[in-house]
């Protein structure tokens, strides 16, 4: 007697119906998805990111944001994202192209970042905002980032990158300022290449709702 | 051809192959016959059914 | 032959000097070494696991806290937690009691003990490796999946010689019906390697393009819960039931059944991750039936325990396997019926996104999976090392204290989760609320965290004692007592 044949089977069969459905499914059909020319500019929809921000999905992925941020706009009624602004329309598969890796997320334990490049397109903030979150928004939860900037003694005259306004506990001292590092210049020009601001025809934008 | 590719395609050739090559065998092995008595394989004449065979250790 | 004690030599039934009890000792006593080092170091990962998932859970309160170093923040200590719980403990504490298992449903001694004792080392090194590269900085933040690309062939060579093994011992295995643990087992042992290899390729070393890696990532994810720890999970379940009690499993027929609709809805589970996410909607409808579906297995498993249970559930007091393994069975049926409804849509747009979440993961993985490890090794070590549990306190405080703790974990989370989507999902209410609502929950979370910290000190304790062999020689080789002393009768 030997049963192993039957179990090999069925414990085969099952699951590579998922396999087929859930893994090779969206390797061709996803995988292969190309961007859309934009006939006015000769570019992309989704436009190609600047290489700072390819490298600032690397900071992304090694600090966690993904933990506590989600980067996705979904339809009504499954959600109000639309409404509550997250976004002027539902992201697609399309707008993923470029992403690697894709920061989904599962959690909004902070908002939804899928267009903060539009909703904040000042690097400064974003620095401050890194640097102390609750200097800039006092309830936050999220936390600092600041070991991922440098206080230094200012040397003449400061810095063109350093922080501007930076307040709180934190704040350099007279004399003092706090610069980016690479990463966290990197990790802000990928949030601020964060946009969903063109059209795609597969996810036309609701009217809005008054 | 990237890796992935082989990857899919030689993998969904495998699990079919051995899946039928396994599906023939077992038909003919007469497999999930009495499946009454399986449920006792479980027990021999050491740890009888009946036999409790757990408890919390004993305080001395 | 050790000497019987005076007790079983009144009761014909438990006359230890049969052929069977002879064999019996015999398996047991050749899984020592590789199963020792399986659980041992598991209990090692269940510390330092609960201690990083404290520290993340009260980070999420207190974000000052330990914010000055890299290495420390949330984005790195939280993914450590998760990894370092799911490989170095559950997987860990998962095979070795699937190691055991394999050798008794097989009724052999185990063989090639050195291709698992290499196995544990590496895949120790493994989630060494892996969980010290992620505080540095290497995480790939797909969740479940965060092991930089260096860890993980390490993991791959462990898990080939397990593989390996279990192929081996089922070969040479006595003739005879095939246990339905066995069946899980086994199934758990295939599947494993072909979900870990087909992620890491297509997430890790060669990434697919776009949003596919959302699917593949949650496919993965899912079914690592549902046909890596569940089938061990119920192995054990289908196993230690009906040996403690002494008494088969009421219907053998649901217990098939209840596997193969397992291994066919659980494997389509995943995408309910993602509903609403950028994909085609057929993909998530299939995904939201089949978690639907999965009442099927669920319930099949639920009636075949609670009918096997009938009548003996007195022995809960008596047998802490008993007690570990039916809270784990039917924290089972909870979760797997919470998940089922999680992936209703219209329940979804309330829950996903949020804390509830988190508390539904730690429900199955703890509540269920975990327990369920617990009581397999209150009932295997005794047996490896021929020395009885040193304190039946130390167990009690062992289950309580965890048993509490994940309630009021799993309790917090889910109000606190339900609070914050509402306020996610209201337009007229501002982000800033749903923090708000959530907050003090996450404390009460914070403070199970403390609880369950101290059952697993402990249980390692205890463990740690028993390896030194403080307290009594097992008389004989099995526990031949009768059960229902009064002394071991107190909760
Ligand atoms: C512990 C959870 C947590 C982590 C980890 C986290 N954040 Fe946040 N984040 C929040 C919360 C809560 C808010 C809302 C309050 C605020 O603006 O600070 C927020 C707000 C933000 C905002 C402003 C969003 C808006 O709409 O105004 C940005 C940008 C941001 N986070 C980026 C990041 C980045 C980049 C990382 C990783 C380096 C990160 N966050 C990690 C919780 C977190």
């Amino acid at each position: 007697m030997n049963k192993l044949p039957l179990i090999f089977l069925g414990v085969f069969l099952t699951f590579a119906s998922s396999w087929v459905g859930l893994v090779v499914y969206p390797y061709f059909a996803l995988g292969r998805m190309q961007p859309l020319p934009d006939e006015d500019t000769g570019g992309f929809f989704p436009p190609s990111n600047p290489g700072l921000a390819v490298a600032g999905q690397r900071v992304y992925a090694a600090n966690g944001c993904v933990y506590c941020h989600s980067q996705q706009v979904r339809r009504a009624p499954l959600s109000t994202d639309i409404e509550k602004g997250l976004g002027p329309r539902q992201t697609v598969a399309r707008d993923y192209l470029r992403a690697q890796p894709v920061f989904l997320g599962t959690m909004r334990t902070g908002p939804d970042l899928t267009n903060i490049g539009v909703r904040q397109p000042d690097a400064n903030w974003h620095h401050k905002h890194l640097y102390e979150p609750q200097t800039v928004t006092d309830w936050s939860v999220m936390p600092s980032f600041r070991y991922l900037y440098r206080m230094q003694e200012i040397q003449g005259q400061p810095s063109a990158n350093a922080v501007k306004g930076l307040s709180g506990p934190h704040a350099p001292p007279p004399g003092f300022e706090v610069v980016p590092t690479d990463e966290a210049n990197a990790l802000v020009a990928y949030l601020l290449s964060l946009k969903r601001n063109y059209p795609l025809p597969e996810s036309p934008e609701p009217p809005v709702k008054k | 051809m990237t890796a992935g590719f082989l990857l899919l395609i030689g993998g969904l050739v495998f699990l079919s192959g051995s899946a039928l090559f396994a599906f023939y065998w077992s038909v003919k092995d007469g497999q999930l016959d009495n499946l009454g008595e399986a449920a006792k394989t479980i027990f021999d004449d050491g740890e009888p059914i009946g036999a409790a065979t757990d408890k919390f250790p004993s305080r001395k | 032959m050790k000497p019987h004690s005076l007790i079983s030599s009144f009761n014909p039934a438990n006359e230890p000097d049969t052929l069977a009890s002879h064999e019996r000792a015999e398996i047991d006593a050749s899984t020592r070494l590789p199963v020792l080092l399986f659980f041992s170091s598991a209990i090692f990962w269940l510390l330092i696991g609960s201690l990083l998932g404290l520290i993340s859970a009260w980070k999420m309160t207190h974000p000052w806290f330990l914010d000055q170093m890299a290495w420390l923040t949330f984005g790195r200590l939280r993914p450590a937690h998760l990894n370092a719980v799911i490989y170095g403990w559950a997987s860990a504490a998962g095979i070795g009691v699937g190691l055991w298992l394999m050798a008794r449903l097989c009724r052999i001694p185990l063989i090639h003990s050195k291709l698992l004792i290499s196995a544990a080392i590496f895949w120790n090194l493994g989630v060494f490796v892996g969980v010290l590269g992620i505080l540095a900085g290497d995480s790939r933040s797909i969740e479940w999946l965060e092991f930089p690309g260096y860890a993980t062939p390490i993991l791959f060579v462990a898990y080939a010689f397990i593989g390996i093994w279990a192929i081996i011992m089922f070969r040479f295995r006595k003739p005879g019906h095939v246990y339905v643990s066995q069946w899980y087992l086994f199934a758990a042992f295939l599947w494993f390697p072909w979900l870990y290899a087909t992620a890491n390729i297509l997430l890790i070393w060669q990434p697919i393009q776009g949003s596919a890696q959302g699917a593949v990532n949650w496919w993965f994810a899912h079914n690592v819960l549902g046909l890596w720890f569940t089938p061990i999970g119920l192995a054990s379940a289908y196993y230690m039931i009906p040996k403690v009690i002494g008494r088969p499993i009421h219907s053998y027929y649901l217990s098939i059944l209840g596997f193969w609709s397992l291994a066919l809805f659980y494997s389509w589970n995943g995408m309910h991750h993602l509903i609403g996410g950028p994909f085609p909607a057929w993909m998530i409808s299939a995904s939201v039936v089949a978690s639907i579906m999965m009442f099927i297995p669920v319930v099949t498993v639920a009636i075949n325990h609670h009918m096997t249970m009938r009548g003996h559930f007195d022995a809960l007091k008596w047998s802490p396997t008993l007690r570990f393994t039916v809270f784990g069975a039917m924290t089972y049926t909870v979760v797997s019926l919470q998940g089922s409804s999680m992936a209703i849509p219209s329940l979804n747009t309330l829950t996903h996104f949020t804390d509830y979440t988190i508390g539904h993961a730690h429900l199955g993985l703890y509540g269920f999976f975990s327990m369920m490890m617990f009581g397999a090794m209150y009932y295997i070590v005794p047996r490896l090392t021929g020395w009885e549990w040193p304190s039946a306190t130390a167990i009690r405080w062992h289950f309580w204290l965890v048993a509490s703790g994940i309630i009021l974990m799993v309790g917090s989370l889910s109000l606190g989760g339900v609070l914050q989507g509402l306020a996610l999902y209201d337009p007229q209410v501002s982000f800033r609320s749903s923090l708000d609502y959530a907050t003090p929950f996450r404390m009460v979370r914070g403070i199970s965290g403390f609880l369950l910290l101290a059952g697993h000190l402990v249980f390692a304790g205890h463990f740690a004692v028993m390896l030194l062999k403080i307290g009594r020689r097992r008389e004989g080789p099995a526990l031949f007592a009768e059960p229902s002393k009064p002394e071991a009768a107190t909760v």
